[in-house]
Order: structure tokens, then sequence, then C-alpha cells
């Protein structure tokens, strides 16, 4: 009885489904969180009988044939890239990518991780570093006595001290885009690292080649449709009561057939 | 040898792969671009040696896919076509070209349209579809045409086959055309939605209790039987 196996393939898809889904709506508070969509595929055909198979001795033939199909399978959990909403903040360390790109930040093993969650903070020696404490690439130290720090579309930094009117630039941020955002591998706490799929980084100024801006004291929310993510979590679930009835179905199927002798 | 019970077994056969098919179609209830299947059975009879005697077998001969459109859902994606209407997307495999109606397509890292399993979309020519490294806004128009940034870029061209019935599935969402492929006008390419499976539950559940509850018949119809030959056996042998 190989739907037993066919219907577990489709209860193990929905349980991802379901999973995605809680993933996402945990994440509905999350800075700069894109939703994940999972995307299943059929799997293998058996041919139970070969289209153009001889049906009689005059040569007519199959035209159809039978194929079986064996169930289904999870083809990809994919990041849905889209520019999510902009809240204001009023922090001045606060910045919200509009477009495309991302923050380079260094982990601690000195390899380069990228983010869109730009809720940036200063560290003890004055190094802007992310919420996590990873230095933003490039290096930029605020000094002690700044009174104002004022961050410009293209990402410049500038520094306002207490007795001089004009403001002086200590720096300016780049951002990194890819070929392909979704190929990115999440590393969690918002970073992402990349990977052959994604294609090289390819890091510039702000609002060059297709390259967002920043936006100073907003933060870019989650991306997560909570009314999507209900009616998603409803099908998973009533699919995944469909796949157990197929189930209970092939199981009182074959207890018919042991209950002969 | 007693015929009965091989009539009644071949039913019960084709009804485990009738509820295969079932199972399948519930499996995929939320697969993309998925189309639902099933097993047409034919009857196969045979004269006997007496006289206008026949009987008649039951056999799954063939399989169709059904056609209805599946619903749309929003997703909002650039890269997330669905197909209005008639009509297949055609991607290249390792093994060939093949269709599809599951449109959740990507740029890879070298900016080519791919599907999740890394099969690229073709265009009307058969060429690759190349999204550059810059682009800001992509857009897809119903008649499948490509803009980047404004300006049309290449098309995607829809196909579909002139029979039907020579249209062979294969894992991945994908099917095989062994027959003649022609470009299609009416079917509509729409942008920032995919087709869901066009699987019906109701539907699915009904056909499951029949094939269940057809599946029991042939079971007492074979419990019968053996109590018949049962009782043949043991009349006879209370006589000898």
């Amino acid at each position: 009885m190989r739907a037993l196996n066919i219907a577990a393939t489709g209860m193990a898809a929905q349980n991802m489904r379901v999973e995605v889904i809680s993933h996402n709506l945990a994440n509905m508070s999350t800075t700069a969180y894109n939703a994940r969509r999972a995307e299943f595929s059929d799997l293998h055909y058996q041919q139970v009988a070969r289209p153009g198979t001889i049906n009689s001795a005059d040569g007519t033939v199959l035209p159809a044939g039978v194929q079986l199909g064996l169930g289904v399978r999870a083809a990809a959990v994919s990041m849905q890239v889209e520019q999510g909403t902009v809240t204001e903040t009023g922090g001045s360390l606060d910045l919200a990518i509009e477009g495309m790109g991302y923050l380079e930040v260094t982990l601690p093993n000195g390899d380069p991780a990228y983010t869109r969650d730009g809720a940036l903070k200063r560290n003890g020696d004055g190094l802007i570093v992310t919420s996590d404490g990873f230095g933003v690439v490039p290096d930029i130290t605020i000094p002690e006595d700044v009174r104002e720090i004022s961050i410009n579309a293209d990402g410049e930094v500038y520094a306002y001290f207490d007795g001089q009117t004009e403001a002086q630039l200590l720096g300016q941020f780049t951002l990194t885009s890819f070929p392909n955002e979704k190929g990115l591998e999440a590393l969690g706490s918002n970073l992402y690292r990349e990977t052959e799929a994604s294609g090289a980084a390819n890091p510039g100024d702000p609002g060059e080649d297709g390259r967002g801006t920043f936006r100073q004291g907003y933060l870019e929310n989650s991306s997560v449709d909570a009314v999507h993510e209900i009616t998603g979590l409803i099908e998973a679930q009533r699919g995944y009561e469909l796949n157990a009835k197929v189930i209970t179905a092939a199981d009182q199927m074959l207890a018919a057939t042991v209950q002969i002798r | 040898m007693d015929l009965a019970v091989y009539v009644a077994l071949t039913r019960q056969s084709g009804l485990a792969k009738e509820l295969q098919s079932v199972a399948n179609n519930i499996a995929n209830l939320s697969t993309t671009g998925y189309r639902r299947e099933g097993v047409v059975f034919a009857e196969e009879v045979r004269a006997l040696p007496v006289e206008g005697g026949s009987v008649a077998m039951t056999e799954a001969r063939a399989r169709f896919t059904e056609e209805l459109q599946g619903s749309l859902q929003e997703t909002g994606g650039t890269y997330d076509l669905a197909i209005e209407g008639e009509g297949y997307f055609t991607v290249r495999t390792p093994a060939g070209e093949r269709l599809t109606r599951a449109g959740a397509f990507a740029p890879n890292a070298d900016g080519v349209l791919v599907n999740p399993d890394g099969h690229a979309l073709l265009d009307e020519g058969g060429g690759e579809i190349v999204i550059p490294f810059e682009a800001r806004n992509v857009g897809i128009s119903a008649d499948g045409t490509v803009s980047v940034d404004g300006a049309p870029a290449a098309r995607i061209g829809l196909v579909a086959v002139e029979d039907r019935t020579r249209l062979f599935r294969e894992a991945g969402v994908l099917f095989r055309a062994a027959g003649e492929v022609v470009p299609v006008e009416e079917g509509r390419v729409v942008q920032g939605f995919l087709e869901q499976s066009n699987v019906s539950p109701v539907t699915e559940m009904a056909r499951m209790v029949e094939v269940q509850r057809a599946y029991e018949y042939g079971q007492r119809l074979l419990d019968q039987e053996d109590e018949r030959i049962r009782l043949v056996v043991r009349t006879l042998g209370q006589q000898a």
C-alpha cells in the first residue's frame, strides 16, 4: 500500500510549512526580517503501464499509459525579498536601507557577513557596531566629544562638535548588493553570508548601480504579513489532516485484507 | 480455477493504485503549479468456453491530468509568475526542455532566471533570461514581456502541446512533451502571483471514500467466495 508512504510525505511537507510559518510569525517584529516561504515539488513518477505499450495483436498502442506519483518533497524555503515598511525611531544611529543592499559587518572570526538591520550602536571605543557588537565595514569611529551625528542618504557620517559650525566628515558607509539575494545563507541574528548561489558580493556607494540609500532615524520593519501567514497556517493544518485521513483509509483497506483469513 | 476471486482481485489491485493517485494528489495540495492526476480503468473481456459466457476483468489502463486552472495566490514576488489560462513555461533541465506551470523563479548568481531546482526559464526563442545585476525595477507584462527599468529585455514564451495525452509527468512539477510543442497566445502571465495546486480536497476525499468502500465490497465478495468453496468442500467431503 504505497498510499501510506505517499500520505506520509504529504504530512511531512505540511509539517514543514507550519514550521516555516511559525518562524515567520515569531519574527513579526524582527528588524528587517524577510518572510520565508516553503516551496514544494512533486516526487518521481512510477510507470505502471508505459505509454506506447502494444495493446493488441493488430498493433494498437496505449496512448497515455499509467503514471503514478510518489508524493511530495520540499524544493526550497526561499526568502521573500521585499522592502519592509519603515518606522521612525529618532535614533541617530538607526538606519533604514531603502532599496537593495546590505551593510557589511565583520564577525569575530574575521569573516564578512551582511545585514539589513540598521540598529547600530557605539561601542566603548566609539566604533560603530551592530546590536551584537560586530564592527560595521568600513570602520567609523565617533569621537567622544561629538554633539550630534548626521548620516545622509549616501551613508556619509558627519559629526558636529561644540563650538564649531561646520560638520566634520567621519566616513561613509557602503552598501553591498548580490546578484541573487535569495541565495544568501541566513546565519541568525539578522546576518547573512555570501554563498555560491548568491553570487559575489558587490560593495559600493549607496545610490549607485541599483543600490539603495539610507534613512537616518528609521528602522526597517519585518516584512511578515500576519494575515497571509494565518491563512497559510489554516491551509497547512487542513492539508495535514487530509493526509492523515488518507493514511487512515489505507490502513482500513489493509485491515480488510488482513481480515480475510 | 475459481474465476470470481480473480475478477475481484483485479479490481482491488486497481483500487490500490487509485488510492495511490488520491494520496499523491493530497500530498501535493500545496505544490505550486501541480495538476491533479487520475487513473482510468478499462475492462478486459474474455469469452468463456460456455455458450454466451464471458468474463470482464478490470485494469488501470490510462491516466489523465486535470487541466483546470488552479487558484492564484498573491505573493508579491517580482519573479513569481502565474499563468492565467492555457500554456506552460519552458525550462531547460539536464535531460532536455520540460514544461511547467510552477512559476516561482529567481535570478541565480549569474542573473539567469531559474526555478527552485536551478533549471533556467527560457524565452520564446529558447534562450535564457538574464536579469542585469544593476536592475532596479523588473516588470513582467501579461504577454510575458520582461522589462528591465522600463526597457523590454526578453519575452517569456508560453507553449502548449497539441496532443495532451502525449504530456508525461516528471518529478519537480515538470511535464515532458513527447509531441509537437506550439506557442500559445491565449495564456496571460501574472506577475507577483503563483498558481496553486488544482487539487480539490473535497473531490479527493469523496474519491477516497469511494475507493475505500469499493475495496471493502471486493473484500466481502472474496469472503463469500471463500465461504462458498469451504461449504462445497465440506459437503462433498461428507458425502464421500
